[in-house]
This record gives structure tokens, sequence and C-alpha cells, in this order.
């Protein structure tokens, strides 16, 4: 079993966590679809700590003697979810805005040619 | 009224000439702005040849990043009223005129094509039905507005809203959420009863997959936008 003061400890974190991602939401500094997956974890967190028979279970299946260590494994599991989803996230936008790019530069050209042409003509 | 039909168009080449020409000859006193949302089928190829009125995304944005770029047109162009409707044939044109004459009234801020009002035509699924009665009720309790058919993307706006929505748009699975906008800014909304046709080509943009993220998006999406003008509607 995880010692009480430490669920309470963690209980603390989890509300603050929540309060956080809600704040930021609420400012509109963080776009909902990228947060979905930090409510998760968060959800999942909330549900180790207020069931800790439901750790126990999953750090046995997994083979891991101390609970601890469990918990331990498992932020550890939610942190690399979350910096994967964080890396393609990023990787589509790369590509994103390298379509932006090479769109605008073709557009360019052609405001360019279009000017000309309209400068032969008056000239 | 001056008037702007927004269609957003994502890979609707077998659609969006049907829609487009019927536009043109029966309903001329309406201009179109076709919004090509980084289509990889062949819609933009369509819209030159046939010289509609288009505007081509290089980049796919989602329905609701298409429509966004729809108001912001209507705004820069001085557009009264904004409708917006579906590239694929599902919103019938001619109930355009009805729903601007409330909009012209001054009776409603929004007018939304609804298919429940008078449950005539083309009603979903029922499991979509369930879907859209829960969304109806989270916007009763979150904004005290009910809305039957809030998931409609047949929606007319005044100018007001056109700009409000040019720059506050939100991105995916919008419309519910648009509503929330409308509501939370005192905005009036009134349902107009329309017939709407089931698609005849293509898929619906919301797979059964899809779903259940769905319905989790926008409910937390709906309550955030609903708690983020909290404060401030009650500084008024």
């Amino acid at each position: 079993m995880i010692p009480s003061t430490l669920r309470i400890t963690l209980c603390v974190a989890v509300i603050c966590y929540f309060v956080l991602i809600l704040y930021y939401l609420k400012k509109r500094m963080l776009e909902l679809k990228y947060t979905l997956i930090w409510l998760v974890a968060g959800v999942v967190m909330g549900v180790m700590i207020f069931f800790p028979e439901l750790l126990v279970v999953f750090v046995k299946m997994l083979g891991i003697e101390s609970n601890m260590n469990g918990l331990y494994v498992l932020c550890f599991a939610f942190t690399i979810a979350i910096l994967m989803t964080l890396t393609s996230i990023v990787s589509r936008q790369t590509m994103k805005i390298k379509i932006l790019i090479q769109e605008l530069s073709m557009m360019e050209k052609r405001i360019r040619e279009l000017e000309e042409q309209n400068n032969e003509k008056q000239g | 009224m001056k008037c702007l039909i927004i269609i957003p168009a994502y890979n609707e080449a077998e659609n969006i000439e049907k829609v487009v020409d019927n536009l043109i000859s029966n309903f001329p006193q309406f201009d179109y702005i076709i919004i090509n949302d980084g289509s990889n089928d062949n819609t933009k190829e369509i819209c030159r040849e046939k010289q509609y009125h288009v505007l081509n995304l290089p980049i796919n944005m989602g329905i609701g990043g298409a429509v966004q770029t729809g108001y912001r047109y209507a705004r820069d162009n001085e557009y009264e009223a904004a409708v917006q409707i579906d590239g694929d044939g599902q919103h019938d044109v001619a109930y355009l005129e009805g729903m601007l004459e409330v909009l012209e009234k001054g009776q409603a801020d929004a007018v939304i094509g609804s298919r429940f009002v008078d449950k005539e035509g083309f009603q979903s699924s029922r499991l979509r039905r369930v879907g859209i009665r829960f969304l109806s009720n989270l916007g009763k309790l979150l904004t005290g507005v009910r809305v039957k058919d809030i998931t409609s993307g047949y929606r007319v706006v005044n100018r007001r809203f056109i700009e409000i929505f040019a720059e506050d748009y939100p991105a995916d699975y919008p419309e519910p959420e648009a509503l929330v906008i409308v509501a939370v800014h005192g905005g009036k909304i009134v349902e107009y009863p329309v017939i709407m046709r089931e698609r005849e080509n293509g898929e619906s943009s919301i797979t059964l997959k899809k779903s259940i993220y769905y319905m989790c998006k926008v409910t937390l999406a709906m309550s955030i936008r609903r708690l983020s003008f909290g404060v401030r509607r009650k500084k008024k």
C-alpha cells in the first residue's frame, strides 16, 4: 500500500495539476486538442490515488517488487507518452510550415510576374 | 441585406459542382465563397475550371479553420450576414430567404437551420440523435439557451458575430462550441425548421470510430469555453 501521507501529498499535487491546466485553458494559452493527453494522465493519476488497490494490481502485473517503484514507472511512462505526442505535433507543424513557405514563394513569383506584365502594359 | 454564403469543402469534388451551380443559377442574389480546405482530390481544379469564387488553403486546417477563413473574408468585404452551408449538398439554400428574414427583423443574431423543430426529412441515425440531445442539454446547462439541433452546420449570423467569429472560432468540431460563443456574448439564437438531405456522395466527416473522441472533446471544449467567459460576463 501507499503510505497515507504520500497519498495526501499526491492528491494535493494532482489537484494543483488540474487547476493549472484549467487556468491555462481558461486563459486560452493552451489548445484543448493538445491538452487532452495531459488531462487523461491526470485522471489516471487521480484514480490511482483514490483506489490504490488498482496500483497494486498493476504493479504486480508488471512484476515490480515495490509499489513506490510502480508509481514511478507509471509517471515515467506518462512523461514519455506526452513527450512523444509533443514530438509528433512539432513534426506535423514543421511539415505544415514547410508547405506554407513553398506556397508563399510560388505566390510571390506569380504576383511579381503579374506586376511586371501590368507595368509593361502601362509603360 | 448583403449576404455571403460560406462553403467549406474538403475533398468534395463529387458534390461541389452541383451545389455551386445550383447557387449560381437559382440564387444569384447571394454571393458565395468556397473555402477549399487543402483537398487532395481535384476540388481545386474543378473550381478553377468553372471559375468559381474560391479560397484555396494550401494545408488542411479542419472545418473550423476553413469556416473562419470565410468569416474573415466576410468581415473584410463588408458583408452584413454570413451563412455557412456544407459542401456536400445537405443543406437546401431555399430556406435562406426565410432565415435571413428572421435575422433582418432583428429577432435573432444567429439563425440555425434545424432538423428537429418540425422533425421532417433526414433525422440522422439514432445514436447520433442521442449524442446531439446530450450536447443540447449540456448547452442549456452551460448557457441557459436550448438549441435542439446544436450540431447543425447550417447557420446564419449577423455582422456582429461575423466580426466575433473572424477573431475567435473553435478549431475542430466547431458547431456546438460556436453556439456557446454566441450565447455567452448575449446573442439571440433562433432555430428555423429545415429539411436536410442525406449526403449523396462521400462520407460524413464524423465516422462512428471518432464519435467517442468527438463527444469527449466537444463536451470539454464547450465547458471550458463557458468557463473562460464566466468572469468576464460578471464584470458587465
